[in-house]
């Protein structure tokens, strides 16, 4: 089964590679030791490991008592995350599917979120929701969402999704450091997973030790001058493929993966706009009222006068089909990708 | 030199063919002893692959190539 219809990438002598799952396991297992306030809750992530191997050997390492494998009740263990990480723990609670996030959101939205603001920012939530994202695998319309927008939508979480190895494990490091409820959305299709997906770069370097990457920051995963494309996720490597097919024809896409949606980087898409003046947005989620629009708002609202040409390619206001070829005709894939960026060029 | 196999992770029928899943070194990397070279999978069982000794690693398979346990996949002098 693929997610990118590309080939495997040449094989980067030296260094140390892991998958995004194993760079994420990496993160959380340093944390746990470096600090005995961490500890893991959610459902299978025990002796299974995380149906998305989120957590695959922890509680072999840390034992049943930090890594706490639940029933199905998210209301229950979320709002125990969130207890606990108002008395100085640091939870890290696994919601499965983005998607089951309904039956548990008093406690995401009117707690996790809005215990901080409440306080008068006397009492802290230093938890972090993980939680699996995105389609492109057949799983339906209630396992394949990614959502971020609606988090987003929501004030008093930060949102982090990364898109690489190097990522999953910086941002996931500062997620559990941070004292503020991060979710921490990780997509299906980028984290290297054996019976899954097969994108080249969901196995890469990842630096070994403690490594951090700042929440808020995007990244310019690809330097350009003729058009801005502003993505995340796994939208990130099909931008990256379509830049590569351009590029022999002389258009030079620059790919700014944005890493955070909350905070969101406006300066860095900003500076990228201002610089090419043509704005694509891609984006797995649905198309209307959420991130794309943000971020085109974001940058009108900035200047006006910045943009010649602006297209957002996400998902239509539909469910995500389960049949392959509906979904991947909903789906931001590398087609529509393609014909949306060669529509603001000149 | 030393060969390392695929793990034999179906007891009960070590005749049946797995798959290199993940080859997470390239050939001709050097890697320390203990260190992660690959995933493999048997049916839905995954598997992961560390190097016995420390050397320089020649991959024996492809990934996604489907191998028989216990067979040669990686050799390290």
């Amino acid at each position: 089964m693929t997610l990118t219809d590309t080939e495997q990438a040449p094989q980067a002598k030296g260094g140390r590679r892991l998958s995004t799952s194993k760079a994420m396991v990496e993160a959380i297992a340093q944390e746990m030791e470096r600090d005995e306030s961490v500890f893991y809750l959610g459902e299978d992530v025990g002796a299974y490991g995380g149906i998305f191997s989120s957590t695959t050997g922890l509680l072999e390492q840390f034992g049943p008592k930090r890594i706490i494998d639940t029933p199905i009740s998210e209301t229950g263990f979320i709002g125990l995350a969130v207890g606990a990480a108002t008395e100085g723990m640091r939870p890290i609670a696994e919601l499965m599917f983005a998607d089951f996030m309904g039956v548990c959101l008093d406690q995401i939205y009117n707690h996790m979120a809005k215990i901080g603001y409440f306080s008068g920012g006397r009492v802290k939530v230093p938890m972090v929701l993980t939680t699996a994202v995105g389609g492109g695998y057949s799983d339906g319309g209630q396992h394949s969402q990614t959502l971020w927008g609606t988090f987003a939508h929501l004030p008093g979480m930060k949102v982090v999704v990364p898109s690489n190895p190097a990522d999953a494990k910086g941002l996931m490091t500062s997620a559990i450091r941070d004292d503020s409820p991060v979710v921490y959305m990780f997509h299906k299709g980028i984290m290297g997973l054996p019976w899954m997906a097969k994108n080249r770069r969901s196995i890469d370097l990842v630096p070994e030790g403690e490594y951090t990457v700042p929440i808020g920051k995007a990244a310019v995963a690809r330097a350009g001058t003729d058009v801005t494309v502003v993505t995340l996720s796994l939208s990130v490597h099909h931008v990256l493929d379509v830049a590569d097919t351009l590029a022999g024809e002389g258009i030079d896409v620059e790919v700014l993966d944005l890493r955070s949606v909350v905070p969101l980087d406006r300066e860095a898409i900003l500076a990228s706009v201002a610089k090419t003046r043509r704005l694509v947005v891609v984006d797995e989620d649905y198309l209307s009222f959420g991130l794309s629009g943000e971020v085109v708002a974001g940058v009108v609202e900035a200047d006006p006068t910045l943009l010649t040409a602006v297209r957002r390619v996400a998902v239509p206001d539909v469910p995500i089909p389960y049949a392959r070829s509906l979904e991947y005709a909903v789906l931001p894939r590398h087609d529509r990708i393609e014909a949306a960026i060669r529509s603001v060029l000149p | 030199m030393t060969d390392v196999v695929f793990p034999v992770l179906d007891q009960t029928k070590p005749e049946t063919e797995g798959v290199l899943a993940t080859w997470f070194v390239a050939d001709g990397d050097t890697v320390a002893s203990g260190q992660l070279l690959g995933e493999v999978q048997v049916d839905k069982v995954d598997a992961e692959v560390t190097a016995p000794v420390a050397g320089t690693v020649s991959l024996l398979v492809s990934e996604d190539e489907a191998v028989v346990q216990g067979a040669p996949i990686a050799r390290i002098e």
